[in-house]
């Protein structure tokens, strides 16, 4: 057990001027489950390259359990790492793959026999231990490849995209089966992903990472709620946040926002901040909070929104309406039931739940909080 | 069900190839299996039909062969030079194929370059100037001299043929074994040499077969009869006024025993070894 801290962590590959990781500062708990997430290229793989001791630090620092470990080699960390590929020895059975780390670590015969059987058993590996890595299934491997972090008993686990091999049926199991393990083992958990569904549903916390920095950390349901940015509010989410211009209107000394034939009272948020905007801003609003009809009828913040349905996609359980609304340029998606009878071409008047709605601004990309917030 | 028809539209398609392959295994088997004829037939019997079958099989000719003409001696110095120059060479070839191929140090490719430019040395250029260096060396005229010397002139394909495989070997599973504690050597001896065993092969069967019949380095760096190599003791058989050919060719058959008996049984992990592909 054990807390993993890095302060103004960076690295710079030779050759390369740009650093891949700036100065990354984050806390990881003992016992938490941390994802980190971003596009491929982010640095979010170096990052666990580095706390494993098997990149070298360019600045900053790793500690665990306050011990700065930079210099530490990475048999001597007591980390376990999952990798992409299972990275499991073609020439050793299960159970040799499983024992191969204690082998090293000068642990008893019949204890390393107790601990791979119990891991097996656990994993329902037990009927493949003299099978080699090429006799099985992606799924057994990755499972072979997870009882092999599990049999050493670490103080921090290290998962590098451990599902992005597996197909959609098989990663959504065994997604289930590591949180249930993470859970049951409680060890203090980094975990890296591109995969959003992976890093909500499994992580206490995500680490959104761009370009080599942090752009937010927080639990999954807050950052999905409230974006720190454009990039968080675009990245987190299936279809994606919509991001629609809006211009700033004074009226009668009220400040509102114009978005389309629309016009959005602005008092939700700081004169000050929307007086520093210029003459526009972004309005960011999740499909989900688009309605067909209204939800809550009576309720002042839901606006109606005149548009043309463009394209209908009927996933089974819900429908996506891409939709052109009148006056506004960028095309957005609105979530609504499988029930819908609209058609592309016909006419519709969405509601917007502007109390879900976000401002971000375009210079800076970042959110402006909401008063109160 | 393929109709008969079709069955014979494939076979005639094919028979340009079969043709081929029939006129190649000819060409390539029919001199072996004539000299392997010879082998079992006297000198006097050759000359009176020299393409006949054999007769009466003179299979007493190989004791001959082997008591006449110091034969075993000339096997035994074979043996030792050849598998002690193909256990150093696999060894010292393999931690430097790893080395070039897992670690990124200042000086690699300059390393690589100059390792593997060996490669493209032909031996009747560096032979004069080996000579010279191993009579400094007090090393002329001894095994361990003939066998640097091979060690020297195969290292640059050995470390060609294992750094490609080597290469090919997952990154990701020398980190697990770093995580998993092991240091850069057990790494090596753990990880590389067993994943790479079809490389190994590969190159210790075609070390072994180049080495056993290498003839041009021995002929000029062993000139005493006991510190002679088998492709040397051959020429035995061939007078400056007479040549003995159906000893000639029992000897040669002698000699090409133990290639033919380690093709036979490595043939298969050898192509593998070539033609590999990643690990996966």
């Amino acid at each position: 057990m054990a807390e993993v801290a890095l302060n103004g962590l960076s690295k710079r590959y030779a050759g390369s001027g740009e650093l891949a990781v700036k100065g990354m500062t984050l806390t990881v708990a003992d016992g938490e489950f941390m994802v980190l997430l971003g596009p491929s290229g982010c640095g979010k793989s170096s990052v666990l390259r580095m706390i494993a001791g098997l990149e070298p630090i360019s600045a900053g620092t790793v500690s665990i359990d306050g011990k700065v470990i930079n210099a530490m080699p990475a048999k001597d960390r007591d980390i376990a790492m999952v990798f992409q590929s299972y990275a499991l020895y073609p020439h050793m059975d299960v159970f040799n793959n499983l024992a191969f780390g204690l082998r090293r670590r000068s642990v008893p015969r019949d204890e390393i026999e107790r601990r791979v059987n119990a891991a097996a058993a656990q994993l329902g590996l037990t009927p493949f231990l003299k099978r080699k890595p090429h006799a099985l299934s992606g799924g057994q491997r990755q499972r072979v490849a997870l009882g092999r972090a599990i049999v050493r008993e670490p103080k921090v686990f290290l998962f590098d995209e451990p599902l992005s091999n597996l197909d959609a049926a098989l990663r959504v199991t065994t997604r289930n089966e590591l949180i249930r393990q993470q859970q049951d083992i409680g060890i203090t958990t980094i975990y890296v992903t591109h995969d959003q569904i992976e890093a909500m549903t499994m992580g206490h916390r995500i680490c959104i990472m761009d370009k080599g920095e942090v752009v937010q950390i927080g639990p999954p349901l807050a950052v999905y709620r409230d974006p720190a940015n454009t990039f968080v509010a675009r990245f987190l989410g299936n279809p994606p946040m919509n991001l629609m211009r809006v211009a700033l209107e004074a009226d009668a000394g009220e400040a509102r926002l114009r978005l389309g034939t629309l016009t959005l009272p602005a008092a939700a948020w700081p004169a000050d901040r929307l007086g520093a905007l210029g003459s526009g801003a972004l309005l960011g609003i999740r499909p989900e909070d688009l309605y067909e009809t209204s939800p809550r009828p009576g309720d002042d913040s839901l606006l109606p929104l005149p548009a043309t349905v463009a394209a209908v996609e009927p996933l089974g359980a819900e429908t996506l309406l891409v939709l052109t609304l009148d006056g506004v340029e960028e095309e957005v998606i609105a979530r609504c039931g499988r029930e819908t009878r609209l058609r592309p071409g016909g006419r519709a008047t969405i509601m917007l739940d502007s109390a879900a709605a976000h401002l971000f601004d375009p210079a800076t990309t970042r959110v402006i909080a909401r008063i109160g917030a | 069900m393929a109709a008969p028809g079709n069955l014979w539209l494939g076979h005639l398609r094919r028979s340009p190839l079969l043709l081929f392959l029939l006129l190649y295994t000819v060409l390539a088997g029919g001199p072996f299996l004539w000299v392997a004829s010879l082998s079992l037939r006297t000198t006097p019997e050759i000359f009176a039909h020299p393409f006949a079958l054999p007769g009466p099989l003179h299979w007493e000719k190989f004791a001959e062969a082997w008591t006449r003409s110091n034969y075993s001696t000339y096997f035994w110095n074979s043996t030792i030079v050849v598998v002690t120059a193909v256990v150093l060479l696999t060894v010292i070839g393999a931690m430097v194929a790893h080395c070039l191929a897992r670690y990124q140090f200042r000086g690699n490719r300059l390393a690589r370059f100059v390792i593997l430019s060996g490669l493209i040395l032909p031996p009747q250029l560096l032979i004069l100037s080996l000579f010279q260096i191993l009579l400094e060396f007090d090393l002329y005229n001894t095994l361990s001299g003939l066998i640097l010397v091979y060690v020297a002139a195969h290292l640059a394909v050995t470390v060609y043929i294992l750094e490609g495989f080597f290469a090919q070997i997952p990154q990701d599973l020398f980190d697990a074994a770093r995580i998993d504690g092991y240091s850069d050597f057990e790494i090596f001896w753990r990880i590389t040499l067993p994943i790479g065993t079809p490389a190994i092969f590969t190159a210790v069967t075609l070390n072994f077969i180049i080495l056993w019949n290498e003839f041009l380095y021995a002929v000029v760096l062993l000139t005493e009869d006991d510190k002679r190599t088998l492709p040397l003791g051959i020429m035995h058989f061939m007078g400056s006024h007479q040549l003995d050919i159906g000893m000639l060719a029992t000897g040669l058959m002698i000699a090409i025993l133990p290639i033919i008996l380690l093709y036979a049984f490595f043939s298969e992990t050898m192509i593998r070894g070539m033609t590999a592909g990643a690990v996966r």
